[in-house]
């Protein structure tokens, strides 16, 4: 493993580096910021939780867009068909009236979701990028609709609560959240300095669980993906992308290969639905909303359009951009004095209207990262050599 | 095969000695808390000592499809915070870190999970939206000790969740009370416009219970169209003698106004969400004749209430909300309940919120006459506080007490026609 | 007959629609992407009129309910938008060398900009322009269609405004510099035409019909900050169902698209269950039926 790790950081391109080290630096800070109590331990769980399930979206995202060429931009309905289909079956306020294991609902999510992936790619598949962009928005909207109005399957607006953990029921782990003690990390002082003084309780072993099964459920998933890609399909899938019309001239099934991309893609997005379900433990219709669609779109587009790599990075700053703005309020001074009258209140209803300035701070954040790194901030350099030619270069 | 850099054995034990030293470490400093799995209020804060403020948290919609309560909210919470500040709590400051819901639930779940997991406050007021309220609830509350109160969510859901208490009473009995009066006008027939979302279904589903006429439209709309008017012509063409209103100021506004400029005419009603200055504000004058709304009675013949309402005028320029008043007790609570508790933690705080709201205790109406009583050496059982938005009194379920009052809007202002109960 | 009232409902909000759908037509001919901050701009638009008409006031004689002084709050609007969309595109768009996905996802961004700006300045809170309020044309009432002169006008003006964009494109330099370029921008650079210059008046123009579409939007509904996004999805879809590239399609789908929003109330009338709540959803799913028939929308042309 060391070989490996040790030529492909050699060999890594200059974005990588560059990603590299600002993990590596954002890292270091997140565990000095959870050693000296600048983080609650939960908190960065959450968070890192809620990146899993962007990750996962993204990836989903990117076996459609990076492999295939499909602009889908169906994301949340398909999302919200995984939590769905595994909230009407686990949530205990279900109108169906029945109580199953998160696993069924899983596999329910997954079925679910690959019937309707079906469904909508069978009159959009065949339409040119912006009209199968704007017809999967559409039909996104319709189920998500009909999600919100079909009470009697649903319950409607007022959503299904009371999800259980997904690994609830399991022999061993299953009721390990609750035995686990709280546990107290004492104070250390270092001069000046305090660090730990922790304290590691129920939501922390939650957490911790939930972040497991993220981890599992994503290393499942970007294995899958990875294979795939080097596969003839994945060949196949990159030709059908760069031009269409040559791959059928060779006699390639294209419609068939972009259903398959499409309901792969759609699949993986269940997934991240299922497991956001039994992390939140709540759903509602407004989790279908367009506007998570664009943030998986965003997170695709900023960590680097076509890459795996590049979507894993994504779901990590759509999350910080997202999450981070909030800490700006605390470190914005609530006025400033400049002499000049007109920036002075301008900043005055800037750092008073945190909110709308938060919202600001999102939208320049996008411009910025695309202004400046155009192809993504982990664009697919070495990921497009097959590895077999590398191996050989290498000798 | 070679490669550069650090022998493989180096690099890979330096490693393991680390981690083992770490865990060795780590297990030295560690203790178990005993009996503690379900005392956790918000993990990993450092141990608690006195504070120099009191920190608590707030979800409010700043953004997003609910943002004008936000905005109620926010001058609520001014004018509370004032009240409270101008003493504090035993000397103590009170302070408020609000994050934004967005009006939806996920960004509601990631605030609190900001406020409750980081920030660590022992209480947060929130949400706005009866679904943000309840996902927080579920997501991030439940199984802590962090106390939950709702400022404005009025579904019936949530008295399904006795740990979460909210400061709007549910709005079950209030649209009891709405049909009650609408039957007594001697309608017949309703046409009911509900907000497509958990709160208009919430009121729907408990209006059309307590309804025993005939319900000739009954259609969710939702509350960001860009046209109302197919609903205002289905309810016109439904032949219903009255329209129900079960949506929000602006909705209302769109739909009145519409069916003053499509000619049509009925008798409006609705529930104390579609009472308002921006309602008046948004129709022709006499658009709204003699439309009648139910809304929690606050306490308008107290003085508390006149005070707080007149400082709201000079300070705004209009007429308090009602989602102005729950929110400026939902602070004043927050306040007495710190200042009555046995420290700053959750479950001390739980202890306390409910019964500075209820009797037993000394009826008091401001922050400054209880903190009087509480300076005297009375606890949370010797105060009995009673808002400017009513006497709150939490149940067993963490919902108010309610009593209504009705108002019919005649000459464009609203006016008072008494009082009703379930 | 409630058919009637439908149908003229749909006749004022597809107007609007249509404004915005020719607007987002233009746009995504020239620049060759999907611009979703364009509901913004309608959003803009309804601001800057709102700022205009306070400043300019009630002058003016009164033409179909609405004061001279309104309309010119009407151009204001659409200057504003104009400004905004062209001040987007030189610090924004122009720099940009990517694909068209890159640039829609910069567009979100940029939507974002714009409607956080407009929180900052006006507050969240509706507001309405400071028209008298009508009762319908009585004349009409008895045969069932109700409608205000104010709307009347917002179904004129559009209707001056779309003629007015047919004699652009047909008869002008400019509109055939226009057409031109949005066919072919290579070959049109070639022949000496400056297509710079020919983007820039693109966008003013498509972004001032959105101006205006915002203006009668809020004329119709009402002013607020959300105004712009809750029906950029509905023009998307008209655009679409109509073939994007093309300025007549795009007026058709933006009737069509009104049309069935607003008769959705006949099913009911019918017997049939489906509520205005799924009123979008029909849409919709009207549109991907047009597309499965015609794959590049109605008036939709070469895929290239």
């Amino acid at each position: 493993m060391s070989a490996r790790a040790a030529r492909a950081f050699a060999t890594a391109s200059a974005a990588e580096r560059r990603v590299i080290a600002v993990l590596g630096v954002v890292g270091l800070l997140l565990i000095i910021g959870l050693l000296a109590g600048g983080i609650g331990p939960a908190y960065l769980l959450y968070l890192l939780g809620l990146s899993g399930m962007y990750i996962l979206l993204a990836v989903g995202l990117n076996v459609q867009w990076g492999y295939a060429g499909l602009i889908n931009f169906s994301v949340a309905a398909f999302f919200g068909l995984g939590a769905y289909g595994t909230a009407m079956l686990t949530a205990s306020n279900t109108p169906l009236g029945v109580s199953l294991s998160p696993l069924v609902g899983l596999l329910v999510g997954i079925l679910l979701a690959a019937v309707v992936a079906v469904l909508i790619a069978v009159p959009t598949l065949r339409l040119r990028a912006d009209y199968l962009a704007i017809a999967s928005l559409g039909l996104a909207e319709v189920i998500r609709i009909v999600i919100q109005n079909q009470r009697g399957l649903t319950n409607g607006n007022a959503g299904l609560r009371g999800l259980p953990l997904f690994y609830g029921e399991w022999p061993l782990i299953g009721g390990l959240v609750d035995r686990l003690p709280t546990v107290l990390i004492h104070e250390v002082s270092l001069g000046p300095v305090t660090l730990l003084g922790l304290r590691l309780g129920r939501s922390v072993w939650v957490g911790t669980f939930n972040l497991l099964i993220a981890t599992a459920l994503i290393a499942v998933v970007y294995l899958v993906v990875r294979r795939l890609h080097r596969s003839p399909w994945g060949r196949l899938l990159r030709t059908i992308r760069a031009d269409e019309d040559l791959a059928r001239a060779l006699g390639k099934r294209t419609y068939r290969r972009k259903m398959e991309a499409f309901v792969l893609g759609s699949v993986i997005m269940a997934i991240a639905g299922v497991y956001y379900a039994h992390l939140n433990l709540f759903v509602t219709p407004q989790n279908l909303a367009p506007i998570n669609t664009f943030y998986v779109w965003v997170a695709v587009i900023l960590g680097g359009a076509g890459s795996n790599r590049g979507a894993v990075f994504g779901g990590f700053m759509i999350i910080a951009i997202r999450e981070g703005t909030r800490f700006l309020g605390d470190l914005l001074p609530a006025t400033i004095t400049v002499g000049v009258d007109l920036i002075d209140t301008t900043y005055a209803t800037v750092a008073a209207n945190f909110a709308a300035t938060r919202l600001l701070a999102v939208g320049l954040l996008i411009i910025l990262v695309i202004r400046l790194r155009p192809e993504g901030l982990l664009p697919p350099e070495a990921e497009l050599i097959w590895p077999a030619a590398q191996e050989e270069a290498d000798g | 095969m070679t490669h550069a850099g650090p022998s493989r054995y180096d690099r890979r034990t330096v490693l393991q000695y680390a981690g083992l030293a770490g865990v060795v470490g780590l297990a030295g400093c560690t203790t178990e808390e005993s009996g503690g799995e379900d005392a956790d209020s918000g993990d990993s804060g450092t141990e608690e000592t006195a504070p120099d403020v009191y920190r608590i948290g707030m979800v409010n919609s700043l953004t997003g499809s609910l943002a004008d309560f936000g905005t109620y909210n926010e001058r609520g919470v001014a004018l509370a915070l004032e009240d409270v500040n101008a003493s504090g709590i035993g000397g103590v400051p009170l302070e408020i870190i609000v994050e934004d819901s967005e009006s939806l639930p996920d960004a509601g779940v990631s605030a609190a999970q900001k406020l409750v997991n980081q920030d660590q406050v022992p209480l947060i007021i929130g949400a706005v939206g009866s679904g943000v309220s309840t996902s927080i609830y579920e997501s991030v509350v439940q199984g802590t000790d962090v106390v939950q109160l709702s400022q404005n969510s009025t579904s019936a859901s949530l008295t399904d969740y006795p740990g979460l208490l909210r400061m709007s009473p549910p709005g079950g009995p209030q649209v009891q009370v709405l049909a009650d009066l609408i039957a007594d006008d001697g309608v017949g027939s309703v046409a009911v416009a509900w907000v497509n979302n958990d709160f208009g279904q919430s009121q729907r589903d408990g209006f059309v219970d307590a309804w025993d006429g005939e319900v000739a439209y009954d259609s969710p709309h939702d509350q960001e169209q860009s046209s109302y008017a197919s609903v205002v012509a289905e309810m016109a063409n439904s032949g219903a003698d009255a329209w129900v209103f079960l949506t929000y100021q602006e909705q209302t506004a769109a739909m009145v106004d519409d069916a003053y400029s499509n000619g049509y005419e009925a008798a409006f009603y609705g529930s104390d969400s579609a009472k308002g200055p921006s309602v008046l504000a948004g129709t022709p004058a006499g658009a709204l004749a003699g439309m009648k709304t139910v809304e929690p009675s606050a306490a308008i013949d107290q003085a508390n209430y006149q005070d707080f309402a007149s400082r709201f005028e000079s300070a705004y320029g209009e007429a308090p909300t009602s989602w102005s008043s729950f929110a400026y007790d939902c602070v004043i609570t927050a306040a007495l309940s710190i200042a009555t508790a046995d420290g700053f933690s959750g479950a001390a705080l739980g202890g306390t919120v409910r019964d500075v709201t209820r009797s037993p205790g000394e009826t008091v109406t401001t922050f400054a006459e209880a903190a009087d009583v509480i300076a005297a050496g009375g606890g949370a059982d010797a105060v009995d506080y009673d808002g400017v938005s009513g006497p709150i009194d939490f149940d067993a379920n963490g919902d108010p007490v309610g009593s209504f009052q009705v108002f019919e809007v005649v000459d464009d202002a609203y006016v008072s026609r008494g009082t009703r109960t379930v | 007959m409630a058919v009637l009232e439908y149908l003229a409902n749909g006749l004022v909000f597809s107007s609007i629609i249509i404004l915005a759908s020719i607007g987002l037509s233009l746009v995504y001919s020239i620049a060759r992407f999907a611009n979703f901050a364009h509901g913004d701009t309608l959003t803009v638009g309804a601001y800057g009129a709102f700022v205009g008409f306070a400043l300019i006031g009630d002058v003016g004689p009164t033409v179909l309910g609405l004061p001279g002084g309104f309309y010119i709050a009407v151009a204001v609007g659409a200057a504003v938008a104009a400004v905004v969309a062209v001040v987007t595109q030189r610090l924004v768009y122009d720099a940009l060398e990517i694909g068209a996905i890159g640039l829609l996802i910069t567009s979100i961004g940029v939507a974002f900009v714009y409607r956080a700006l407009v929180i900052l300045g006006f507050g969240t809170g509706s507001l309405r322009y400071a028209v008298p309020a009508q009762r319908p044309i009585p004349a009409l009432v008895p045969i069932g269609i109700r409608i205000t002169t104010q709307e009347v006008a917002i179904v004129v003006v559009a209707l001056v405004l779309v003629v007015g964009l047919h004699l652009l494109l047909r008869y002008t330099l400019l509109g055939r510099m226009m057409r031109a370029t949005a066919d072919n921008a290579d070959l049109a650079q070639v022949t000496g035409i400056r297509t710079a210059q020919i983007t820039r008046w693109t966008w003013v123009i498509g972004a001032g019909l959105a101006g205006v579409g915002g203006v009668f939007l809020g004329l119709y509904n009402q002013v607020e900050p959300r105004m712009g996004f809750n029906i950029l999805l509905v023009v998307f879809a008209a655009v679409i169902l109509g073939g994007i590239g093309s300025v007549y399609g795009a007026m058709i789908g933006g009737f069509l698209i009104g049309m069935i929003d607003q008769l959705t109330p006949l099913l009911g009338d019918l017997g049939i269950p489906i509520g205005t709540e799924y009123s979008y959803a029909i849409a919709f799913v009207i549109m991907v039926l047009v597309l499965l028939v015609r794959p590049t929308g109605i008036a939709g042309g070469d895929p290239g």
